[in-house]
């Protein structure tokens, strides 16, 4: 048992590693020469040297990859290129915002999709199913500009409940972004719960036409307990990784709603940061991601450990 | 008395494409307390939609068209929900057909076993399934027990609720011989102890002869025939009964058996291999690893042209690996293997051609040794080219049409793909692929193992045909002793990837000299009720094998590995043992 | 057992029309691929379709609501709506069908090659494309576009980027549910080569998970394509294509619901049509949908 979770945790600090390098190694192969791309093309060439040095760019690049890694380890990021200021710390407001509307979103799409996924699994090919299946359909079949276009037209323009746009910078308080959270979060809980209960329902369906399935329904035990105590433990392990997938999933997500709300989370910073051609904070957004993508899935993978007792006792997948 | 089962006129269909195809028609049975009733039939007879008939259970897609089922006086189908819950386990429970599959992975044993209601102790009820250390076992999840104690553990689950029937699905398919016999024997003591009326659904005609009462014919849906076990066994009344039983092969056959039409069996007297019919294949002190593990210590063997060698043993024993060593699956990593025009030490891809077509591997599994998407033909035609044993595309179409003729098939089937096809007709086309290398040595791993008897016997046929017809050396790997005696001249009994015993044929089967084969044989189940172990069984020994000294020598060229009666301390080889190596994945 | 009962059909011909047969008995396949080439033939026809010019505004008709003249209304430009969105298809599923094929073939030549090979390619094959799935879609697909520009060539690129592992995990894990199998060790104990394995015995075996595959990428290469649209960093300003139209007219919504609605149903029917073929497909071929993951 305890190998198995060394053994993943190493996989996961590798695959970050390696996830760190391809980041750097894209950025740096940008075309063109970093320092002239975020001056400009009128720039003085003695600005540009200047530049130049201050971003380290005439040392080699592994030195600058080894660089920005010590760094990274200690939370420092460089300074951005934009505002002049740490990117470690800018960085950690905006992500601060995006967690709020996160961990609404996860909350409801989570304990959401996983219901109507059981419900639409234990009632195949009726009524209950059929519709939570064409629900699921049309919402992973809009993109998320668009839930969010319609839930404005809807809750902000016909009933004025929440906020269309928020006013706030990134330093807002909570207080002051909790009634602009809503509606983003809404609009990605759709998106995401769509996949959610589409894996839920194959899985639980495959797993009530597994012989251990019958066999304790044969026993004479009730729907319930056969549906608890047999079927879930094993129909919800796909979906672990699934719902990991799609936690990461909302990092990337994140970028267009907030966008369309003008909320000041990571995904506007990463936007902005893009037109702005600010490398440190697009690294450290990159890599902030992945550390959350490796996280999520390390995660899945020790909650696979908690419902497969196989992998408990064996160690081996 | 008055049945406890009453199966009135029960039919069964399902819906497939807009139309109800029957899988149970009319079927009418009656079980007593303490007596057993076997319903027996091939693949595709509704024994096993019988069988959850009994507990109100239908699979999903399938009703009732018609009859009834009655159990302890009520009708099962008719109950409402609550009550045919209780009903279930209660009254009637059942064990289902694979154990592995049937427990709850992740649930403990002994809450599974507990929640099956009762008012037993889990380790009481683990102690009259007769498991060691019962407190220790109920904390352990399935996939921690061996298959034989899985079964054990699912028998325990059903008699929780001291039900008064029960339903046995072919309880010991899948199981190794040896822990098939414990199984049965264990059945039959609690069906005794419970006055249970026990139900058991099994294609094997050995272990319904052992256990029931009464059987029941099944074929395509229907009964064909009903009978007291005895009276069905001694005087079988119709050809298909009669037909099914001898084609079930024995310990004591001399030949190969032919089933006539009208249920008849000929001895097909062994064909001689003459004396000096040259070696085709000679393997000297094999060893075989998978990673760290060992699974083939020392193996030797020679099969000459014309002579079909049996390598018997239960799973885990290394058959399997041999073959695949031999086919050029995997390397031996010492010892010799060799054929009369190379070395077969090496895997395939580094054989020269020449020799690589000479050595023909026959899979266990004939669903999946074709590809589903190509037709037959072409999976004959394959090799034929790569081997260039065929010349233009016309010749070798041709050549695979008078191969698929060679195995007794009709060579219009080349255009099929396998799934068009029935399991014995894609057996028959694996073995016209192996032919198509023109090979002089062919490897038949498990062959007949996934087939139903009747079939069974036919691909016996096919295979002693073809050796007499193509002189072919034939390495013939199973688990079944009795299969293995109407076709194999010489056999080679292995047990944990060593030879224990080995000889011609008649010398072993007639005197078995090492415990182990005496135990196989003691274990395998004749299809007559009255059938006395052929031999009598050690039951502790010990290995006494030294080097240079390995074997006692019984003449004839039979001779077993040396053992001798253990001091009570060490039993060599306990009936359950967890699964362990990976060889059991190929064995 | 050795009679013939019914007319043997003969097999690559046979392949092919049951394939198509299965797939008609599947209503939601046939639906799903009628909507998609319903958008193709409209996207194909555009210039016979459409009675105005997509690109040239008139100022003096800006913001009408739909009319005789303007079916679907103008946009804050003046130009024709239900033009632009009958030209938008045009962009998205030229670009997405591109970059799709692209990522489906180069994920499924590297996913049997890892399911066949395994030992330490597979290995680092999986940890390489585990990194590349660590970073976030949109942020990988916003710097490969801003370094290189927004030309098509640029965003099929990128989007193989993102793409092909995901498509790499899924038909690796189709091929090896067939490497085991006792036809590909029969080839093996031929003797015959990856390559000649791969075609003849695994490939067969999972062109229908591959087929799904494409169907249910495609939708989301769409999805993302029209994000990157409405973002600013996909199809340039004034190239009529649907997430563009409702980044311009978002802001105008309330006076011309139209002009965004009309391109959101366009996308959206394009991105149903392509999710019900892809789960028809499955469900007719008996693709398992649980390999695929996410």
């Amino acid at each position: 048992m305890l190998s198995f979770v060394a053994r993943r945790t190493a996989a996961a600090l590798g695959t970050l590693l390696l996830s760190s390098l391809l980041v750097f190694l894209a950025v740096q192969a940008l075309p063109g020469d970093v320092a002239t791309q975020v001056l400009g093309k009128d720039a003085t060439p003695q600005a540009v040297a200047q530049l130049r040095g201050s971003l380290g760019l005439d040392r080699p690049a592994w030195e600058r990859y080894a660089d920005w890694m010590r760094g990274a380890l200690h939370g420092d990021f460089g300074t951005s290129l934009v505002s002049g200021k740490a990117v470690g710390g800018d960085v950690a407001q905006y992500l601060g915002n995006s967690a709020l509307v996160a961990v609404i979103t996860i909350l409801f799409a989570v304990t959401g999709s996983l219901l109507l996924g059981i419900v639409a699994g234990l009632y195949r090919d009726r009524w209950p199913d059929h519709l939570i299946s064409t629900v699921s359909l049309v919402g992973m079949s809009v993109p998320e500009f668009v839930v969010a276009t319609v839930l404005v037209l809807c809750f902000s323009v016909a009933l004025p409940w929440f906020p269309a746009v928020v006013l706030y910078g990134p330093d807002a308080t909570v207080g002051q972004l909790l009634p602009a959270v809503w509606l983003p979060a809404l609009a990605l809980a759709v998106v995401m719960a769509a996949y959610i209960v589409r894996m839920a329902r194959t899985s639980v369906i495959d797993v009530m036409a597994s012989e251990y399935v019958t066999t304790a329904r044969l026993k004479g035990l009730s729907t319930w307990r056969v549906v608890t105590r047999h079927a879930l433990p094993s129909a919800l392990l796909p979906v672990l990784h699934v719902i990991a997938l799609n936690v990461a999933w909302l990092l990337g997500g994140v970028a267009v709603v907030e966008n369309v709300f003008n909320y000041p989370g990571v995904g506007k910073l990463m936007l902005s940061s893009v037109q702005n051609r600010d490398l440190p904070v697009i690294q450290a957004i990159a890599l902030i991601s992945a550390v959350v993508y490796v996280a999520c899935n390390l995660a899945a993978d020790l909650g696979a450990m908690a419902l497969n007792p196989r992998l408990r006792t064996r160690g081996r997948t | 008395m008055t049945p406890l089962v009453s199966v009135n006129s029960l039919s069964v269909a399902y819906r497939s494409g807009g139309r109800d195809v029957p899988v149970v028609r009319e079927v009418s049975l009656e079980a007593a307390a303490g007596r057993t009733l076997a319903l027996v039939g091939e693949s595709g007879s509704g024994k096993s939609t019988l069988a959850a008939a009994l507990l109100g259970h239908l699979r999903h897609g399938s009703r009732v068209t018609g009859g009834s089922v009655e159990v302890d006086g009520r009708d099962v189908f008719a109950l409402p929900a609550p009550e045919l819950r209780r009903l279930r386990g209660r009254t009637v429970a059942m064990v289902a057909q694979n154990a592995g599959q049937a427990l709850t992975p992740s649930m403990r044993v002994g809450r599974q076993i507990a929640e099956a209601g009762g008012d037993i102790p889990v380790i009481d009820l683990l102690d009259q399934v007769r498991l060691p250390r019962p407190a220790e076992l109920a904390r352990r999840y399935p996939h921690e027990l061996s298959g034989g104690q899985q079964q054990r553990v699912a028998l325990a689950m059903a008699i929780a609720a001291r039900p008064k029937v029960l339903v046995l699905d072919e309880p010991t398919t899948g199981l190794d011989v040896v822990t098939q016999r414990g199984v049965l024997d264990l059945i039959a003591a609690l069906r005794d102890e419970l006055g249970l009326a026990a139900v058991l659904v099994s294609h094997d005609l050995g272990v319904v002869a052992h256990l029931a009462d009464e059987v029941c014919v099944l074929k395509s849906g229907r009964v064909v025939e009903s009978a007291p076990t005895r009276q069905l066994f001694a005087r079988p009344a119709e050809p298909y009964t009669k037909r099914l039983l001898a084609s079930v092969p024995r310990l004591d056959d001399a030949g190969l058996a032919l089933v006539r039409e009208s249920g008849e069996r000929d001895i097909r007297p062994r064909a001689v291999v003459p004396g000096d019919a040259p070696v085709a294949v000679s393997a000297r002190d094999v060893t075989v690893d998978y990673g760290r593990s060992r699974v083939v210590h020392g193996v030797s063997f020679e099969v000459r042209r014309g002579e079909v060698l049996a390598l018997v043993g239960e799973s885990g024993s290394g058959k399997s690996t041999l073959a695949w060593a031999l086919a050029g699956l995997r390397t031996p990593s010492g010892g010799t293997m060799t054929h009369e025009s190379g070395d077969l030490a090496r895997p395939a891809q580094r054989r020269p051609m020449s020799l690589r077509r000479r050595v023909q591997l026959v899979f266990q599994n004939a669903d999946t040794s074709l590809n589903p998407r190509r037709s037959v033909g072409d999976a004959v035609r394959r090799p034929l080219r790569f081997f260039r044993t065929a010349g233009g595309r016309a010749e070798s179409a041709e050549r695979a049409r008078r191969l698929i003729a060679d195995v007794r098939l009709d060579p219009a089937l080349a255009d099929r793909l396998p799934a068009q096809l029935s399991g014995g007709q894609r057996q028959r086309i694996g073995i016209a692929r192996a032919l198509a290398g023109e090979p002089d040595v062919l490897v038949a791993d498990e062959i007949t193992t996934a087939l139903d008897v009747s079939v069974q016997a036919e691909v016996l046929r096919l295979v002693d045909d073809l050796r007499r017809e193509r002189d072919l050396a034939c390495l013939f790997i199973s688990h079944d002793l009795a299969v293995v005696r109407g076709i194999a001249d010489r056999v080679v009994v292995l047990r944990g990837g060593v030879v224990v015993e080995e000889g011609p044929t008649e010398a072993v089967f007639a005197a078995p000299r090492h415990p182990y084969t005496r135990r196989l044989m003691a274990a395998a189940l004749e299809p007559d009720p009255d059938a006395r172990p052929p031999v009598e069984v050690t039951p502790d020994w010990a290995d006494a094998a030294q080097e240079g000294d390995v074997w006692t020598d019984h003449g004839d060229g039979h001779r077993a590995r040396r053992w001798r009666p253990a001091d009570t301390s060490a039993t060599p080889d306990a009936p359950d043992t967890p699964p362990t190596s990976i060889a059991e994945g190929v064995s | 057992m050795t009679t013939v009962d019914t007319a043997p059909a003969v097999a690559p011909a046979a392949r092919t029309a049951r394939a198509w047969r299965t797939l008609c008995s599947s209503r939601t396949a046939v639906i799903g691929l009628a909507i998609v080439a319903v958008h193709v033939v409209i996207a194909l026809l555009a210039p016979l379709l459409a009675s105005y010019d997509p690109i040239a505004g008139d100022a003096s008709q800006a913001l009408l609501g739909p009319g005789g003249a303007h079916w679907a209304g103008t946009d804050q430009y003046g130009r024709d709506v239900l033009a632009r969105v009958l030209y938008g298809g045009r962009y998205a599923l030229g670009v997405s069908v591109a970059a799709t094929v692209v990522s489906v073939a180069l994920g499924t030549v590297a996913g049997c090659a890892a399911a066949l090979r395994g030992g330490w390619f597979d290995d680092l094959l999986g940890r390489v494309l585990d990194a590349v799935l660590a970073v976030p879609a949109v942020l990988a697909l916003l710097v490969v576009v801003t370094a290189l520009g927004t030309g098509p060539a640029v965003i099929v690129l990128a989007v193989a980027v993102v793409f092909v592992p995901q498509v790499v995990r899924v038909v690796r894990g189709a091929a090896l549910a067939v490497v085991p199998a006792d036809y590909v060790t029969a080839a093996r104990a031929r003797g015959e080569g990856t390559w000649s394995i791969l075609r003849r015995e695994v490939l067969p075996n999972i062109v229908d998970v591959v087929c799904v595959e494409f169907a249910m990428r495609a939708s989301w290469v769409v999805l993302l394509i029209s994000s990157l649209s409405f973002l600013g960093f996909g199809a340039d300003p004034p190239t009529p294509d649907w997430g563009l139209m409702v980044a311009e007219n978002r802001t105008a919504i309330t006076v011309v619901p139209m002009a965004s609605v009309a391109p959101i149903i366009a996308l959206a029917t394009l991105v149903i049509g392509l999710n019900l073929a892809a789960d028809g497909l499955s469900k007719a071929w008996g693709v398992d949908r649980i390999r695929e993951g996410s």
